[in-house]
Order: C-alpha cells, then sequence, then structure tokens
C-alpha cells in the first residue's frame, strides 16, 4: 500500500488530536494511514454487505436522517444517501475526514452529506436525533480497537427510540484447529531455537503472548463451532464489552489441538430480508480474518469429546484499546492418559 | 542521608561508597514503612528482621520473573499504603492484574532494581545466617566491582525502561512513526534528534528482527560468504556497524575471528548480548553499545568491516554514510568490506493488473468516485514485490558501488542507463528499481561491467551475491516501483525492441534527513515517448 500518511494536508485552526493522550492520539492517527481504508474498501464482504443492507432498503433509508459513526472514507454515507437519505452526517476523528470531504464533492453529495472531524462525545450535531446509525466498527476479534463503545454513546445520546442500527447483531464464535507446522512456523518456536545454527531463545519469550490474526484453512478446523457471546446493538452497554463466557467445543474427529481461534458474524437484522456476513474459516476471506490463540499444551481430542472453557475478554485498564484476554481449557474425557488443561493469558495491543 | 540499619558485612558497606562517585545516590524505602536505605540489601534485610518478610524466599516460592517481581513490589506498596500490613502473598494470582506493574511509589528505586532481585543474586548481596556456606562477596579490586556494578546498573536502567514501556502500554509500542513530523514549525534540531530516536527504536523491537532474520536470502549470502571464506576471517579483528540481534557477528567470530566488535545504537543490542552469550561466544564478541561516530573502540584499526546497512532503494535511510566513516576511521589500508560492492538496476514495467487494482480502482469504488485516495501514488517510490513477468525489458545496472572507495559525496549522483523492450507492450507502466550486493573476497578483485547477482551462482565467480529484484526471491527490501504519473503523462505504445535512454539521479528530500529523491528522464528512441518525473522514498 502507498503509505501517504504524510500527505495530509496540515489541519487548520485547532489540533483536536493535541489535547489527547499519546496512544490515544496515535490510535486516531494510526486510522489515517490510507492503507486500512484501502484494505477496508477492498474487502468485498464487509463493503458489498453494508452496500446491500443499504441499497436494499430503501424504504427504511428514505427521508430518514442517518448518522455515520466512524465515517472514515464516506462510503457508508454516499451508500445511505442513494438510498434516499434525507441528510447524513458523518464523524470521524481520523484526518482521513479530508480525504471523504474531497470524496463527497467529487460525487456531488456536499449538500447531502455533512462531515465532521472530531470525538463522537465531543462533537456537535446539526440534529439532536437520527433516524438511523450505520457504522463499520468492528476490530479483529470483534473488539480489538473497535468503536464499538462509541457507536453505544452514539445510540443512547442521538438515536430516536424506534431508530435503527446497521449492523444490529455481531457474535464471536469459536473453535479448535490442528496446527503444528504452522505454529511452529508463525510462533517460531523451533525458529528461535534454531537460527542459521545459532540458539535465539532470548527472542522467543515475547512471541506466545499475543493471539495472532491470519487466515486459517478450514481443513485445519477440528471441532464444532461454538457461540460463546452474541451482542444486540440495541441493548448491549459499554460494560458488556468485559465479559467471561464458558464455551464447548465437540471434536469431529480423532486429531489434534494446538489452537483455539475466535471469529464473528455480524447481522443486519433490520433489513427487509435479513443480511448476514461471516468472519469464519468456512467462508470467503475478510481483512479480519481469524484470530488465533496458541495454547501452552497440545490436546490429544478423539471424536465426540468436548473441550469446554471459559473465554475472559476486557479492555486494557490503560488502553482501552487494547484487550486483555484469557483462555481456559479443559478436554473432557475418561482417559487419564490424556487429560489436558490449562488456560493462557493474551494482550492484543 | 537516612540510616542503615544494615548491620552486615562492613567491607560491603566499604564498596557500595566507593561507588558513589559513579554512581547516583539510591534511596530506597522500605516496603512496610517510611524508612530509607541507602541500598536495596540493606533495605529487604530490614524487612526481613522488622516485618518477617523474606522477599527473596517469596519471589523464589511464588517463581517470579522480572515483571512479577516489579507487581510484588508494587502490589505490597498498594496495600501498605491502604493501612495492610501483611498483604496476603500466598498465591502470585492476587497481584497478576498489571495495574501492578503501575509503580505504587513515585520513582521507586526499588524497581529500578527489580532485575537484581533474582534470587541467586539477592542471595549473594545478602549474606544470610541461616546458610552455613554463605559465600561472602568475592573480594574483586574495586576497579573491577565498579566496572561489574556499572555493566549492572546498565543492565538495570534497560531493564527498567523496557519495563516503562510495558507500563505505558502506548499503541506505538512496535512502529515508531516516522511520519511523526507534524505540519507547522517547530525547533527543527528537536526534531531532528527526535527522528534520530525513533529511527533506533524503530530497530528495537523483535518482529523487525524477526523479518530481518528471516530473509533468508540475505542472511545466507552474509553466512556463505563468511563461511567459505574462513581464510580471511581467521585471527583477524572484525567490526560489525549495525549489529542488531548479533548474527552476522557470530558468523564472523564462528569463522575463527581473534575479535569481533559488535556496535549498534538501539536497545536490541541488550539481545544480541544475551544471543551471544547463548551461543558461548561472549569472549569473541564485544559489544558496544552506541553511535559508531561517538563510541570509542578498543582498537585503533580493524582487518574486515561487516555490515548488514542496505535500505529499500538501497540507499533509504542514509546507515551507509555511517559504514563510509567507520570504514575511513578504523578500517586497515588493506582491509576488507563485506559486502564489497553493490549495484543499483533500473528496469521497465507494464503491469496493467497492478494499475488497475490501485488506479483505476479508485475511480470506480462501488459507483463513487475515490480518486482523492490515490493522490500521491505517482509521488512515491512504492516498495513492492514486483513479478518478474511485469518487467517489459531486461534491466539497465546503472551504478556499481565499491565500497572500499566510496565516497560519501558520491552517494548524490545522476547516472545514464539504457534499456530495450522485449515485447510490444501496449503502456510504459513506470520503472522498476532494485540492488544487487556482491561479496567478493579480496579488495582488487573486480566486478564486470554488467554485474548480475542471479548470474553468480555459477561456480567460476568469485565470492557471494544476490539480488534483491524481481529475478530473484522475495527479499524484504522488494524493489521499489515509480509510476509514471498518467495525469500529466500520456502513455503510449512501444514495440519490441524500442531503445530507451535516460538518467536516474538519487539525493537527499530536503526536509526528511532520511528521505531520498529520485529523478528519472527518458526517451525512446525514434519515437515522441519521452518524460521526466521525481519520486520520493518515504
Amino acid at each position: 500500500m502507498a503509505n501517504n500518511a504524510s500527505s495530509q494536508p496540515p489541519l487548520t485552526g485547532q489540533d483536536p488530536l493535541a489535547a489527547m493522550a499519546h496512544s490515544e492520539a496515535h490510535y486516531f492517527n494510526s486510522y489515517n494511514h490510507h492503507g486500512i481504508h484501502e484494505e477496508m474498501l477492498k474487502d468485498e464482504v464487509r463493503t458489498r454487505s453494508y452496500r446491500d443492507a443499504i441499497y436494499q432498503n430503501r424504504h427504511l433509508f428514505k427521508d430518514k436522517i442517518v448518522l455515520d459513526v466512524g465515517c472514515g472514507t464516506g462510503i457508508l454515507s454516499m451508500f445511505a444517501v442513494r438510498a434516499g437519505a434525507k441528510h447524513v452526517v458523518g464523524v470521524d476523528m481520523s484526518t482521513i475526514i479530508d480525504k471523504a470531504k474531497e470524496i463527497v464533492e467529487v460525487n456531488g453529495m456536499t449538500s447531502q452529506i455533512t462531515l465532521i472531524q472530531g470525538k463522537m462525545e465531543e462533537v456537535k450535531l446539526p440534529f439532536d436525533k437520527v433516524d438511523i446509525i450505520v457504522s463499520e466498527w468492528m476490530g479483529y476479534f470483534l473488539l480489538y480497537e473497535s468503536m464499538l463503545d462509541t457507536v453505544l454513546y452514539a445510540r443512547d445520546r442521538y438515536l430516536n427510540k424506534d431508530g435503527l442500527i446497521f449492523p444490529d447483531t455481531a457474535t464471536i464464535h469459536m473453535a479448535g484447529i490442528e496446527d503444528g507446522d504452522y505454529k511452529e512456523e508463525k510462533i517460531g518456536c523451533e525458529l528461535w531455537d534454531n537460527v542459521w545454527g545459532f540458539d535465539y531463545s532470548p527472542l522467543k519469550h515475547t512471541a506466545l503472548s499475543e493471539p495472532l490474526v491470519d487466515t486459517v484453512d478450514m481443513k485445519a478446523v477440528v471441532t464444532d463451532p461454538a457461540t460463546v457471546i452474541k451482542f444486540d446493538l440495541y441493548t448491549v452497554t459499554a460494560d458488556d464489552l468485559a465479559f467471561s463466557m464458558p464455551f464447548q467445543l465437540q471434536a469431529r474427529r480423532n486429531d489434534f489441538v494446538h489452537a483455539l481461534i475466535a471469529w464473528f458474524d455480524i447481522e443486519f437484522a433490520a433489513c427487509h430480508k435479513p443480511i448476514k456476513f461471516s468472519t469464519g474459516p468456512h467462508t470467503k476471506y475478510t481483512h479480519w480474518k481469524q484470530t488465533v490463540f496458541y495454547i501452552p499444551t497440545v490436546l490429544t481430542v478423539t471424536d465426540g469429546e468436548y473441550i469446554s472453557g471459559v473465554l475472559e475478554t476486557k479492555p486494557n485498564t490503560k488502553n482501552r484499546r487494547d484487550l486483555d484476554i484469557k483462555v481456559t481449557y479443559k478436554l473432557e474425557t475418561d482417559d487419564i492418559t490424556r487429560n489436558a488443561e490449562g488456560q493462557a493469558e493474551y494482550k492484543m495491543c | 542521608m537516612s540510616e542503615s540499619t544494615s548491620s552486615e558485612s562492613d567491607h560491603q558497606e566499604d564498596e557500595w561508597q566507593d561507588l558513589e562517585e559513579d554512581r547516583e545516590d539510591v534511596q530506597v524505602v522500605s516496603l512496610f514503612d517510611n524508612k530509607v536505605f541507602m541500598d536495596v540489601p540493606s533495605m529487604l534485610d530490614y524487612c526481613k528482621k522488622t516485618y518477617n518478610f523474606d522477599f527473596a524466599a517469596a519471589q523464589k516460592i511464588l517463581g517470579l520473573d522480572f515483571y512479577g517481581r516489579i507487581k510484588l513490589v508494587n502490589y505490597i506498596r498498594y496495600e501498605v499504603k491502604n493501612g495492610n500490613l501483611q498483604p496476603d502473598i500466598s498465591s502470585a494470582d492476587n497481584f497478576s492484574d498489571d495495574k501492578y506493574l503501575q509503580p505504587a511509589l513515585e520513582d521507586d528505586a526499588l524497581l529500578f532494581y527489580a532485575d537484581e532481585l533474582e534470587d541467586e543474586e539477592i542471595d549473594a548481596a545478602i549474606p544470610s545466617k541461616g546458610k552455613e556456606n554463605a559465600q561472602p562477596i568475592p573480594a574483586l579490586d574495586p576497579e573491577a566491582r565498579i566496572k561489574q556494578l556499572e555493566e549492572q546498573l546498565e543492565k538495570a536502567q534497560f531493564q527498567f525502561a523496557e519495563y516503562r514501556k510495558a507500563a505505558q502500554n502506548s499503541l506505538d509500542k512496535r512502529w515508531q512513526d516516522l511520519d511523526g513530523a507534524d505540519d507547522g514549525p517547530a525547533d527543527t534540531s528537536k526534531q531532528a534528534s527526535q527522528r534520530d530516536e525513533d529511527y533506533f527504536d524503530s530497530y528495537s523491537y523483535n518482529d523487525i528482527h524477526e523479518t530481518m532474520l528471516k530473509d533468508t536470502i540475505r542472511t545466507d549470502a552474509y553466512r556463505d560468504f563468511i563461511y567459505e571464506n574462513k581464510h580471511l576471517f581467521k585471527d583477524k579483528i572484525v567490526l560489525d556497524v549495525g549489529c542488531g540481534t548479533g548474527i552476522l557477528s557470530m558468523f564472523c567470530a564462528r569463522a575463527g575471528a581473534a575479535q569481533v566488535y559488535a556496535v549498534d545504537n538501539s536497545n536490541i543490542i541488550e539481545k544480541a548480548k544475551e544471543n551471544i552469550a547463548t551461543n558461548g561466544l561472549s569472549k569473541q564478541i564485544t559489544c558496544i553499545r552506541g553511535k559508531i561516530e561517538e563510541i570509542k573502540l578498543p582498537v585503533e584499526k580493524v582487518d574486515i568491516l561487516v555490515s548488514e546497512w542496505m535500505g529499500y532503494c538501497l540507499l533509504y535511510e542514509a546507515m551507509l554514510n555511517s559504514v563510509l566513516w567507520a570504514r575511513d576511521k578504523y578500517l586497515q589500508p588493506d582491509g576488507l568490506m563485506v559486502p564489497s560492492h553493490c549495484v543499483l538496476h533500473i528496469a521497465p514495467l507494464m503491469d496493467p493488473d497492478y494499475v488497475s487494482e490501485n488506479v483505476e480502482f479508485w475511480y470506480d469504488v462501488y459507483g463513487f468516485d475515490m480518486s482523492a485516495m490515490m493522490a500521491k501514488i505517482y509521488d512515491d517510490v512504492l516498495i513492492k514485490t514486483v513479478k518478474k513477468t511485469s518487467l517489459a525489458g531486461k534491466s539497465s545496472p546503472f551504478f556499481t558501488l565499491p565500497l572500499h572507495d566510496i565516497t560519501v559525496a558520491d552517494l548524490t549522483f545522476r547516472k545514464d542507463f539504457s534499456m530495450e523492450i522485449e515485447n510490444n507492450i501496449e503502456n510504459l507502466d513506470g520503472w522498476v528499481l532494485w540492488f544487487d550486493t556482491f561479496f567478493l573476497p579480496s579488495r582488487t578483485a573486480a566486478l564486470p561491467a554488467t554485474p548480475r547477482a542471479e548470474e553468480w551462482s555459477d561456480l567460476t565467480k568469485p565470492g557471494v551475491a544476490f539480488t534483491t529484484g524481481p529475478n530473484g526471491k522475495e527479499t524484504h527490501w522488494q524493489s521499489g516501483l515509480m509510476l509514471i504519473d498518467r495525469k500529466v503523462h500520456q502513455p503510449k505504445a512501444l514495440g519490441q525492441g524500442s531503445k530507451i535512454s535516460g538518467s536516474i539521479g538519487y539525493m537527499e528530500a530536503g526536509s526528511n534527513k532520511r528521505g531520498l529523491e529520485v529523478e528519472v528522464t527518458w526517451h525512446v528512441e525514434g519515437s515522441s515517448e519521452h518524460g521526466q518525473q521525481i519520486w520520493y522514498v518515504q
């Protein structure tokens, strides 16, 4: 991707990033890099789902006031205008909004779209209430660097009582995978033990505690998927984003389990005909890929057995965009020679 | 100074006093009350006697690592602050929360020494009455002891810096944003030094070194040259400029070098030290942290200078200047540069797929014109992996850098090139830029007029070579892609055999001192096709 971060025109007036904590400012700035926007726009599963959800429901958008939370390049705002919205307000903290303004102008929608740079919690909208919130807020593992809390704020502050949210349902799923070679290659357990004939193990200890965002081959999946948690965007609160939920994964064949993976599904249930997409290993690639948690033990599973466990996730106390994740797992088996359980803590930052 | 209640060995105290000229006074506050001590062992000893709390034993039983020790310290301090003089330390779970990475006490000197709190060291530092055979501290001569403690202090400082980073837990911990220089006037000297720091910091995390280590083409070339020419390295003094994780230094040591000086100005040198120690090469390799221009080598001259200094498009990031400085100051007149030559190549590009995905795409994104998103695609040299099939003709090697002789002034240059289009093409989409690196075994060995690393596997050729271009395996350098701006330049079809000649210039880009400006002018013989354009590597 062309790194055009330095191409942004200077901010005029007060720099809204100036007053922020460094890490926070960095978060907003990192989204300025066009690479991520290009990746998102080129993610067909994502962009088409939003387009279809909006275009196929012109009856819902006709003459409505729409709020686009974290509007980025403005594509969702423009979809909403084409679907008949009376006016769309796009809010984004990042200077990408300057690009969005150019794009909206080139496409002749300046009078229907108002773009505001700032934090949702601080900006002043030209409307007291909106009819629809559209937002593409999902991060890796759904919640990493996600803007969901911002969407919830916007919902509570601006959404009409019977207003709609696009999308309105998000579900996290897990499964167990066989991944011996890959674990070695990616985590580099072997690698660090032998790099060009030298022992490099001091570099190794940092490698395991971060989950890996990567595409997982469906053939590697050993268990049935299990739903861990479902968020209904009309009712969920910011506190619900820290959770501890049990899961049970049933093995579908005799194999080994080296890692647990997580992914999410998104649904636009407000649509006339509901539109869904999944970021799982069983379906088309998305830029979210899957999130892989390597576990410290290898589980030897037999067809039909269960791995039970708990997924615990909470925002890091210091940087709320980071996640602290804890996974406990236990192989439920009568065979004492294969008994195994354990836990591991991960950080996404 | 406050009292020290340590009643332990006198000579130990003497030694700490000896050190006071060299190190700042330390004030260690007791874990359980406000008493202040001059050093950690006295404080811990006091806690043991007065509050029956044995830190060494506790951390051993709980199996604490560096961060665990820090959490324990902060946990106790928080608990004590809240009036609980008997914190529950039966399990490390009680203080596993990362909030205990946050210092409970401002400038807590104890945390600063958390690295020294490892059990062996405490055992050594606090002569324990319970231990019959407790070893007294060996009576080193004071200077050696000072040196030893200075090293410990340096290590502690490094660890402490790491810990602070972890505690800050900031998002930018992996990649410093090199674009950090914001618009608007600012203290430029400060900006420059900030930029320097960012540059070095961006090299101090494992992942970039992992990427670089996994770049087998490059590392294999260094290894092959060094191991296949052990006679050159036997008993020699070697300088490794920008040693990173220490891999090249270790190759040289294994090849028989008498002594290797490994220099790097990034924190990664601490990892290099560990790696070198793990591999039992600490005697042969001396790690020195600092800028090569500022440190003092223990020797006047070295026999061999090895360095992996190459950047994107060869010269982006300007490490070569430091290497040449080191060569002029330290390399023997008949000494050897490893590698010995680099050759820059330029080739014509035709890649309709790339253009459609990255240029045409933006003109119709789900029915919208988003061309604003590609505003600078024609301004930057794009670092990309280019397929061999995207080359419209054979490359022109336009500049050979003889590393034994080249000077910094030679690094700003303009050179001619010429090339031929191999098949009919619809458009000339742009240029591809890459470099080849050669390792020749003597100063006098010469390269052919049109050197190509991909032809170097031939055993009759001396030394080793690798290419970073589309004709070889991918490396982390990839290639530099320069798209011809279609808004100002109407592309024209070119026939097979069309001859293109032109010139290419490299110069430092004005404001960003690590940035690079590349200018290409070209014309096609017997055609009206010609042009001129500038791109930036940034």
